[in-house]
């Protein structure tokens, strides 16, 4: 499925994501959640659109687009790292292993590379304790990871 | 697949699953925890499909083969059970399955470098049950976790699932209250309120509708029992909701699941439809007159919408935020009606308590804290994992004797409990027993059961910090001491690392802290004091050190310490000046090298690539 | 209505069932700071903290918001002890180091002995407008009005009332009910003339056919004649004239 960042917007694929749920304000959430799948971030016409099928004020579903962590209203890069800065992992070494990714890669937590490869975030757990520190990219889990170790890691997401 | 619309009908469905069931079959169970996922148990699954395959042997009718929820045991996965016999096999590769399909399972031996070996007794053990992680555990919320397939129903009928929901159905509500009451059960996700007290002031609350809530939020870093039970034992939540809608009078259930759960999700929506199948969920249930269903909604990484009333904000479709606890949720609850939310941990007990008798479940832990809880053991610590255990067990205990003592043999200086609400317990305090009232009484709270071990080289002062910071990005914004006084809080406490800080920095967190535990709006805010007063309680000499000495002891706050290469442990071998980001290590090879202290940015790379630890933080 | 006695101060008081602490207080002459909270409007109240009292009952003491704590039987409120005195110091505090520029957050951190915060305050780049992030703008545009062109953004620290995506509001009816209603004068409203300017938006003023002054955007009384089916005529004159 193709993934349109900042290009045209295919609506059908928006109404398509509404229409997969009940139409009642407790789906919003749900549905911002597979915008952001879908295009890798919440777009103001998917908000636009919401508020007209769900009579929802577009005031309110933008608010909610700014309270949750996981929506994001910029488009994100192409693979997110996800640095898990729970407790164990924290105490194991998750700040260095952030500092030597952002050192790295010349971009900040919560932002995106000029290339757009990759979009560099902290998630508050993820619940592989064990295995700290974690560090995810897309879908995939990493563990056990040190601050030598990461950037080849990093380096296998073209 | 056929409805069952009675109770006799349950029994003699289950019973006919028992009868077909060969307890004697030989099984191969892959523990698919997040833990060993994530260490490759996929991998390893693969391995065993393609080496049945190569042997001819076909899966469910020569051998046993299924995907479990996490064993607990997670820094030994990726972990294979071997049935009937119960053998645990740790850490295991993708290499070493024709191995074990060859000697395990079309023969009878124990492959020794794959099992259990006691560190200090270096004893063999392969049974697991045996193993001291194991041994010293009580699992009732983990009864099924690690056997039985989650998306499999019948797996779950197997286990006595949803008797429970027969019995209770066959009682009267008001009466399976009282057993909830008189099993003293209280709220495993951190209030540890009574439950049974709480579904009987709903209860009374007149309404045309009730509702009731799995708080599946789990935001405390460190704490991962409700994804494991939501992931490996969907059913066991389920069940426990039916019948508490059945008890206060609810038709309408709903999950709130963390976004950053996608599997539990899965698993839970798979499950539901599965009960639904059955006839466990909808209209008239087991042929009662009684009609409930569940719905999942999903939340949107905000540590907020823990909190009762931000949780029941964001089901609506709002933003967060909570409200004035002044009218209990109990009352005026999800959209405005008495609702009655619980954990996960605290559902998935219920079926058990109606099974068994409260009777059974008060006979296990304290006075004041009846039952077992799921603490998830991680940090500083060789056996991170989950494990259940009574509740009254001591910290020195849970440490040791489960935990398998401090990592590398160091020193423990503390665990933290609760999570960003909760405080430290020091060593001195080893031998506190874990339960409700000794953790609030000692500065901390139980929180959801994460318990984080700590050593000499944990700094307190950074403890507090990474809590106060965790707040300060979690915090809705709605109210002035939390939104405009965790910043300062951490400010101090960023200038206190840093070497900035001067007297009277721990008077005034102090006073923050006070007008955050008198002022704030909700439980974020109230309990954002604790972690730093515990931290000052039990360690004001480690803050009097960074404030005076512009010291750290535990070596943590990189403006307090510097890197050096110990010239007798260096073997001149080049790799950390190679490796150096700001080329600041010299020295020729075969000779000791010299880190230049003004270049170095602390980024720890040269004491992570060392093989001979050779690197020093002062 | 049923009457409800409780006792604050010492003082034998009555309301009624769920009028909140605050409003009873002020009927009997008793004052109680307060920013965030308007009468009017359901949905305000809890966020400065500024109006904590002790509420005392069956043997326990809590501190507690006035403008949103509800009357009940036998309840005892304290609003001046040396707790409730000391937190709502604190709390000014905090609010004077957010938006050190507002007046009347300085005066009422004055009477509680603040001149200036002890911590770092927002300026500069972070110059917060003289906005506590109150919501009460947000709450009068949604529940009074029921517009909704503005809703509360951001989360913690960053929080604050603006349009979506901070662009031109389209369904901004230019009333000015936020900016009437803020404690703290921190939306901005200009009239000018023809014109008031309010979130970034132009909107033109009707003027009243007797005296001339222009006294209400016609943008209002497009969405009143669509929404409420009033006749248009009738804001032909401003209310002092009609």
């Amino acid at each position: 499925m193709k993934r349109k960042g900042n290009m045209e917007l295919d609506t059908n694929r928006i109404d398509e994501i509404i229409s997969r749920y009940e139409r009642s304000e407790e789906s919003l959430l749900a549905i911002l959640q597979d915008f952001q799948r879908e295009f890798l971030y919440v777009p103001e016409e998917g908000m636009k659109r919401l508020s007209g099928v769900l009579h929802v004020p577009e005031s309110k579903i933008y608010a909610m687009g700014t309270f949750y962590k996981t929506l994001s209203l910029e488009p994100r890069g192409r693979h997110t790292i996800k640095i898990c800065t729970g407790t164990a992992c924290h105490l194991k070494g998750a700040g260095l292993i952030l500092e030597t990714i952002e050192r790295e890669l010349g971009v900040n937590r919560n932002h995106t590379t000029e290339d757009k490869r990759y979009t560099l975030e902290s998630v508050n757990c993820v619940g592989a304790c064990a295995m700290a520190p974690v560090v995810v990219v897309g879908e995939d889990y990493y563990g056990h990871m040190r601050p030598s170790k990461i950037m080849d890691v990093l380096n296998k997401y073209k | 697949m056929e409805a069952i619309t009675s109770t006799e009908q349950l029994d003699s469905y289950v019973d006919n699953l028992k009868a077909s069931y060969d307890a004697e079959k030989l099984s191969v169970l892959i523990c698919f925890g997040t833990g060993c996922l994530a260490n490759g148990a996929r991998d390893v699954a693969e391995a065993f499909k393609q080496e049945f395959d190569k042997q001819g042997l076909k899966i469910n009718v020569d051998i046993g083969f299924k995907t479990t929820g996490c064993h607990g045991y997670c820094e030994n996965g990726p972990l294979v059970v071997l049935r009937p016999k119960d053998i645990l096999y740790l850490k295991v590769r993708p290499k070493d399955v024709p191995e074990i399909v060859e000697k395990s399972i079309k023969s009878d031996e124990i492959i020794d470098r794959l099992v259990y070996k006691d560190v200090n007794t270096k004893e063999v053990i392969s049974q697991y049950q045996e193993i001291p992680f194991y041994a010293h555990q009580k699992r009732i919320t983990l009864r099924n976790i690690g056997h039985i397939d989650p998306t499999s129903i019948d797996d779950y009928l197997l286990c006595e699932g949803y008797k429970g929901l027969a019995k209770a159905l066959s009682m009267d509500p008001d009466d399976v209250i009282t057993e909830v009451e008189k099993s003293g059960l209280r709220g495993r996700g951190g209030g540890g309120f009574p439950a049974g007290r709480k579904w009987r002031s709903c209860k009374a609350v007149s309404s045309d509708v009730h509702y009731v809530m799995c708080n599946g939020d789990e935001g405390d870093p460190g704490a991962f029992m409700d994804r494991s039970i939501m992931e490996g034992d969907p059913h066991s939540v389920i069940e426990g909701m039916i019948i508490g809608g059945y008890a206060i009078g609810a038709s309408q259930g709903y999950i709130y699941v963390r976004d950053e759960y996608p599997l539990a999700v899965k698993n839970l929506h798979s499950a539901l439809d599965a009960a639904r199948g059955k006839g466990f969920l909808g209209k008239g249930i087991l042929g009662k007159n009684f009609d409930f269903d569940i719905k999942i909604s999903r939340g949107g990484g905000a540590f907020v919408c823990g909190e009762s009333s931000a949780l029941m904000r964001s089901l609506e479709g709002k933003v967060g935020e909570p409200r004035a606890k002044y009218i209990r949720s109990v009352e005026k609850g999800l959209y405005d009606k008495p609702s009655v939310l619980n954990n996960v941990e605290t559902w998935n007990n219920i079926p058990e308590i109606i099974r068994n008798g409260s009777g059974w479940y008060a006979s296990f832990g304290t006075e004041g804290s009846k039952g077992t809880k799921v603490f998830s053991l991680v940090g500083k610590v060789n056996n991170t994992g989950l494990v259940e255990v009574p509740m009254g067990i001591t910290i020195k205990e849970l440490v040791e004797n489960i935990g398998g003592g401090v990592l590398g043999g160091k020193k423990f200086k503390a665990v933290q409990t609760g999570g960003p609400s909760g405080g430290c317990i020091p060593d001195s305090k080893k031998d506190l027993p874990i339960d409700f009232d000794s953790l609030t009484g000692a500065g901390s709270m139980m929180g959801s059961g994460g318990i984080i071990v700590m050593d000499e080289e944990t700094c307190m002062v950074d403890v507090a910090k990474y809590f106060i910071s965790f707040l300060v990005e979690e915090s809705c914004g709605k109210c002035a001491p939390c939104r405009d006084g965790l910043p300062r809080m951490r400010q101090i406490l960023v200038d206190i690392t840093e070497g900035r800080g001067k007297d009277g920095d721990i008077e005034a967190l102090e006073e923050l802290c006070d007008v955050l535990t008198h002022g704030a709006l909700c439980g974020l805010g109230t309990s954002a004091a604790n972690p730093v007063l515990s931290t000052i309680r039990y360690f004001r000499d480690e803050y009097e050190a960074h404030i005076r000495d512009k010291k750290c002891p535990a070596g943590v706050c990189k403006s307090l310490i510097t890197y050096s290469i110990d010239p007798e442990k260096c073997t001149g071998c080049m790799l950390c000046a190679k490796k150096c980001p700001q080329q600041c290590i010299t020295g020729e090879k075969k000779q000791a090298h010299v880190i230049d202290s003004e270049k170095c940015i602390k980024c720890g790379v040269c004491k992570d690539v060392c093989n001979f630890d050779a690197v020093r933080i002062k | 209505m049923e009457k409800i006695k409780l006792k604050i101060d010492g003082k034998e008081v009555e309301g009624v069932r769920d009028q909140c602490v605050l409003d009873v207080a002020r009927e009997a002459g008793i004052d109680i700071p307060a920013l965030c909270y308007h009468p009017d409007v359901k949905a305000s109240g809890g966020s400065c903290r500024v109006c904590l009292v002790e509420a005392h009952q069956d043997g326990r003491m809590k501190l507690v918001t006035s403008c949103n704590y509800p009357v009940r039987e036998g309840l005892e409120i304290k609003t001046d002890t040396e707790l409730v005195r000391r937190i709502r110091k604190g709390v000014l505090e905090l609010l004077l180091a957010r938006v050190p520029d507002s007046k009347v957050v300085q005066d009422l951190a004055l009477k509680y002995g603040i001149e200036e915060p002890r911590f770092f305050k927002d300026e500069g780049d972070n110059y917060r407008n003289k906005c506590i992030a109150c919501g009460l703008c947000t709450a009068v545009c949604e529940d009074v009005v029921g517009v909704s062109a503005i809703s509360m953004c951001e989360r913690g620290y960053e929080k604050a009332p603006g349009t979506p995506y901070k662009k031109v509001s389209d369904v901004c009816i230019g009333c000015g009910a936020c900016a009437y209603v803020c404690p703290t004068d921190a939306i901005e409203m200009i009239d000018d003339g023809d014109t008031r300017k309010i979130w970034g938006r132009e909107f033109k003023m009707i003027k009243c056919s007797v005296c001339g002054k222009p006294y209400i955007p016609e943008a209002q009384v497009d969405w009143i004649v669509s929404t409420k089916g009033k006749d248009r005529a009738f804001f032909d004159k401003c209310p002092d004239h009609r």
